[in-house]
């Protein structure tokens, strides 16, 4: 059996009880490792569950996944995510290649930065479409997100923005040379989020958001250190976030109580009361 | 130096052995570098030890030469000048095709070029290309028809003067307006570099015009072409024969050759008295000392008292080649990068010594100073200064960013002098000079500019390139980092030369032919390293083509499976490769424009041809890559990446990791994730690689080798050896005819540079050291049988190579590049 268990996204101790169970009734053990991370290092994961846990690099997930499933149809073997399995579109492969295997797979689930950013007041169903972030690099700058961000401004719907990380990539030298060096970990903070956002806006002139719009970054959601903070764009560019992992959403028209909760983590109360879309009705 | 007018930078280029350097001594020798009676035999511009050894210039060498120009005769210069000082900047190149990059480097730095052809020889393949880069350059061509000293007739100077002419009209630019060369224009020089004497037909009309009383200028049409003087009738005429029917000599036999032939007649047979009346005659005053000479030396010294080969030839450059003003305002197009308005193009096209400095570092001398080097340069516009803070811009420099860019200051700045350098303070636009300082911030050559916004001069086009390489190791494991400082100071010494290391950790060292590598493995043996070396065999490139359409749509999927990339290659007729790597179709081009040849020439889909994403590989490779699917989204967000995975796909092809060649490859389809954070490079580049090896192994694959053009000039008799050798060595014959008025043949073919090896000692056993070859890379041809195949010939190439880069011994699989739907 082939269980994929989420780890919600706290520390060691947001794993379900199903979830620990399953786990413990494993013979290996793998840690996804480059879509998340973790707040904890992965020694706490293995005092709790009492088993070695092995690291799954992109490498491994996308060009190995043989040896992750090898016997798997007789022992059971965990695949462990951060947040919740299914949270990104990453994994489909996973499952895919196991059922072709003919190995049972169970999915455990837990929470996920895409039900967990309800913790800054606005409220979940009023989302739209999820888009990324990714670095910006010198001839690179992918901006196809500005046009969800539309579609989503258009019928007034908040938009979450995932934040791009970057775990044991290689630079192109290295790819094209074969060589197994990798560039340090990168992660994208709220400040460099917002700068990319207004940049693309600067190109695009669309008018689909500008400084003034209300967004909310939060840092290390679940974790108790969490942070959030509420502001136009111009203020959230050089607001502390501290450690990663940062999100960010941009609010669209705000039902009045969306509104208050909003409120209380504004940088400023006035620019934002200014700034911000709450419905009349 | 600071006459900008007055100055003439020109290249001394030629085949082999048609005698530049015995030549260019007579110059030395006129500004008194070298004594007289040494000239020609001195070599003063051949500097190195196995130069003078071997009788060949191997390095390209400069030197400055003022000249005075008499008084009466500037107004024959038909450009502005200011006083008749002239400063000579003049630079002699090799003649061995192996050493043509060096030939190529003079001759970005120079205005005009004197064109040595032997008078028996004629014009050779050498000749030709090196005119034909010589006009590529814009540069202004005069001729000099060497060794004169040997029989030689009206008819065989006119074919010569006839074959160069049809060769400038092959290569001819409008830009550079009328190159044509004529005798009585004065843009031929007739002479013997050996004996130091040369001549035009001005020095001859001048000396008929007083005693005829023409004017000089319709003297020198006289003594040229069919024009006849009858003495009986004291008349001139048109018409071989005379009105009493006796036969009339041509003016140009009797009036210029005559008198010459009179003298050597005279006094190689030690005819005193009629030696002597013929000096009077032509009013050659000796001196005492010089009296008492006779035969060979005598001749010498009268030839060069009557006829100075400096002064003919110093003559003829101030005269007919242009200044920088001049050639730089039509060369500017053909230098500059940027936008032909700017400061510098416009500071250029001015030779402005107050515009911004541009400057083009063309190669790198060696020092006295072990591992440093002068770099070796023209300044374009602006003035250069010991001192002064410059950009240094190399050959991957784009404008407004950092990479291969360097501000440092120039040390000292130095005119190069044959064998010994001068200081100098500073040195305005249109002069040639030399930088002490940046030498460590260039690779080869490159850009120096004090303008923020300067793009780079043109990187240098070589006619020849390194397709010849071996592996070099040192013999005692302690001294490898010698070898690898020895390595880098080599690349920096020669234009041409490549070294790198392999993947499997050889250190290759490449050059354009056996000749070239022997002096560049000594150099590297002896000086650059300084250690003992091992030497491998040498080996050739391969490049990796293909056949025919890609059997099926390949498909590829990201690692993450969330990407598809649809390819298919096509082979791209020869034509077109062959004008890539020629630069007539290039990267840089606008992309309307080129579409439009590539539409009319060949016959592209003019909206495909539109949507070439780039050239690969090193982004100007003859491999293009077409994106030709219809609205696709997200297209530009993975075009960088997919430029990138093709670049590394064409440049370590999945044969043999040699460069690929003349395959298009399309881009049928592409399906992306939704959400950029999946479709990045990391997904995409080896994604876009493995499709093009799958699309390539599906197109019928093969090997191409590189094929010399061989000319051999031999007597009638060495033939047989030479067919001989040839057909051992899978050489195919091209031609053979015999030069007109000689007894000497002259053979061409084409010869697989895997077989030159050893060729040309092969040659001389087999003809008794009658033949001389000369091979210059001249195309690459495809092998036959499939590579694929186990066992054939072209496979158990690809498992050497691949066993002596220390990659898997295996031919390489379409299962692992192609996945399944």
């Amino acid at each position: 059996m082939l269980y994929i268990v989420g780890l919600g996204l706290g520390d060691e101790k947001d794993i379900t009880v199903k979830g620990l169970e399953a786990v413990k009734s494993c013979n290996r053990i793998y840690l996804e490792h480059y879509t998340a991370i973790l707040t904890v290092p992965k020694e706490r994961l293995e005092a709790l569950y009492g088993k070695p846990v092995l690291l799954a690099d992109r490498e491994m997930v996308e060009s190995d996944l043989n040896s992750i499933l090898e016997g798997a149809d007789k022992v059971n073997v965990a695949f462990l995510v951060v947040g919740d399995p299914y949270g990104a579109t990453t994994h489909t492969d996973l499952v895919l290649r196991a059922k072709e295997l003919n190995i049972p797979v169970t999915s455990i689930h837990n929470a996920s930065i895409m039900n967990a950013v309800g913790c800054c007041g606005l409220q979940l169903y009023n989302y739209g479409q999820t888009i990324s972030i990714v670095f910006f690099l010198d001839n690179w700058r992918p901006d196809s997100f500005y046009d969800k961000i539309k579609q989503n401004r258009n019928i007034k719907l908040h938009t979450l923005c995932l934040l791009d990380i970057k775990v044991k990539e290689q630079s192109i030298e290295n790819m094209a040379r074969g060589r197994k060096i990798y560039e340090p970990p990168r992660y994208m903070t709220v400040n460099q989020a917002v700068e990319q956002l207004l940049e693309v806006e600067d190109n695009r002139k669309e008018n689909v958001y500008n400084r003034n719009t209300i967004a909310v970054g939060m840092s290390r959601v679940g974790a108790p250190d969490q942070r959030i903070i509420a502001g136009t764009l111009e203020e959230l560019l050089d607001a502390d976030f501290g450690e990663p992992l940062h999100s960010l959403v941009l609010a669209g028209e705000m039902h009045f109580l969306e509104a208050d909760s909003l409120r209380q983590y504004a940088i400023n109360v006035d620019t934002f009361n200014k700034y911000a879309q709450v419905s009349d009705h | 130096m600071d006459k900008r007018t007055n100055i003439r930078n020109m290249s001394v280029i030629a085949h082999v052995d048609h005698g530049k350097s015995t030549l260019s001594d007579s110059l030395v020798a006129k500004a008194g570098i070298i004594a007289g009676a040494r000239a020609g035999d001195a070599r003063y511009m051949d500097t190195r030890q196995d130069e003078i050894d071997r009788g060949i210039t191997i390095k390209s060498t400069a030197i400055s030469l003022h000249f005075s120009m008499p008084a009466e005769d500037m107004g024959e210069i038909k450009q502005k000048t200011d006083g008749n000082d002239f400063l000579i900047n003049l630079i002699d190149s090799p003649g061995h095709v192996d050493f043509s990059s060096e030939v190529t480097a003079a001759l970005r730095v120079t205005d005009g070029a004197l064109v040595v052809v032997d008078t028996i020889d004629g014009v050779c393949v050498q000749t030709e290309t090196v005119l034909r880069q010589a006009l590529g350059e814009r540069i202004k061509p005069v001729i000099v028809i060497n060794k004169v000293d040997k029989e030689a007739l009206y008819t065989t100077f006119r074919n010569t003067i006839e074959n160069v002419n049809v060769v400038i009209a092959t290569y001819h630019i409008d830009a550079l307006g009328d190159t044509q060369v004529a005798p009585e224009k004065g843009t031929v020089c007739f002479g013997s570099g050996l004996h130091g004497w040369a001549f035009t037909l001005r020095q001859f009309a001048a000396l008929y015009s007083k005693k005829f009383g023409v004017p000089k200028e319709k003297m020198m049409t006289k003594l040229w072409g069919d024009n006849y003087f009858n003495p009986a009738t004291k008349k001139w005429t048109t018409k071989a024969q005379a009105d009493d029917g006796k036969m009339l000599e041509r003016a140009f036999n009797m009036f210029v050759l005559d008198p010459i032939y009179k003298l050597f007649d005279s006094i190689m047979n030690f005819k005193k008295e009629q030696t002597a009346v013929l000096l009077e005659k032509l009013n050659i005053v000796l001196k005492s000392d010089e009296r008492e000479q006779e035969g060979k030396v005598l001749l010498k010294t009268v030839m060069r008292t009557f006829l100075p080969a400096a002064d003919a030839l110093l003559e003829m450059m101030c005269i007919h080649l242009p200044s920088p003003v001049t050639a730089q305002r039509y060369r500017m197009e053909g230098l500059y990068e940027g936008p032909h308005d700017d400061e510098c193009a416009v500071a250029i096209r001015d030779c402005d010594p107050e515009g911004p400095l541009m400057l083009y570092v063309s190669k790198m001398v060696p020092t006295s100073d072990k591992g440093r080097f002068y770099a070796f340069g023209r300044v374009f516009a602006g003035t250069v200064r010991a001192g002064q803070k410059v950009r240094i811009q190399g050959p991957n420099y784009i404008p407004g960013k950092k990479d291969d860019l360097f501000v440092k200051n120039i040390q000292r700045t130095v005119l190069m002098m044959g064998r010994t350098v001068e200081a100098i303070e500073d040195c305005p636009c249109g002069n040639i000079v030399g930088l002490v300082g940046i030498d460590q911030f260039l690779l080869k050559s490159g850009t120096l500019t004090t303008s923020e916004t300067a793009h780079n001069l043109k990187v240098m086009k070589f006619s020849v390139s390194p397709v010849v390489q071996i592996a070099v190791e040192v013999k005692n494991a302690n001294d490898l980092p010698k070898l690898v400082e020895g390595l880098k100071r080599l690349s920096k010494s020669d234009p041409c030369v490549l070294c790198y290391t392999s993947d499997s950790g050889e250190h290759i060292v490449a050059g354009a032919g056996e000749l070239h590598l022997e002096i560049c493995l000594k150099d590297l043996e002896e000086d650059h390293a300084g250690v003992p070396l091992r030497k491998g065999d040498p080996v050739v490139q391969f490049r990796e083509t293909v056949q025919a359409e890609s059997s099926i749509v390949c498909l590829s999927k990201s690692p993450n499976k969330h990407n598809r990339i649809f390819m298919k290659a096509h082979p791209m007729v020869e034509e077109l490769s062959s004008d890539i790597e020629a630069g007539k179709i290039s990267p840089k081009d606008d992309f309307k424009i080129r579409a439009r040849i590539l539409a009319d020439e060949y016959e592209w889909d003019v909206t495909d041809a539109r949507k070439i994403w780039c050239f690969g590989p090193e982004t100007t490779g003859a491999n293009l890559l077409v994106d030709i699917t219809k609205g696709v989204q997200f297209m530009n967000e993975i075009k960088d990446s997919c430029v990138s995975g093709f670049q590394w796909a064409t440049k370590e092809g999945c044969l043999a990791d040699e460069n690929m060649r003349s395959i298009r490859f399309n881009i049928m389809d592409v399906v992306l994730h939704a959400d950029a954070i999946h479709r990045g490079g990391g997904q995409l580049i080896p994604t876009a690689r493995r499709v093009v090896f799958a699309s390539f192994l599906t197109a019928s694959p093969a090997l191409q080798e590189p094929v010399y053009l061989v000319e051999i000039q031999c007597p009638e008799t060495a033939i047989g050896g030479i067919f001989t050798v040839l057909n051992r060595r899978r050489g195919v014959l091209i031609g053979q005819e015999q030069k007109a008025g000689t007894p000497l043949f002259n053979v061409r073919a084409y010869l697989p540079v895997m077989e030159s090896f050893g060729f040309t000692g092969d040659l001389r056993a087999a003809t008794g050291g009658q033949a001389f070859p000369q091979c210059v890379f001249d195309h690459w041809q495809v092998m036959p049988t499939n590579p694929l195949e186990k066992g054939s010939k072209t496979n158990e190439i690809i498992l050497n190579v691949r066993k002596r880069k220390g990659l898997k011994i295996e031919t390489p699989l379409l299962e692992d590049f192609y996945d399944k739907l």
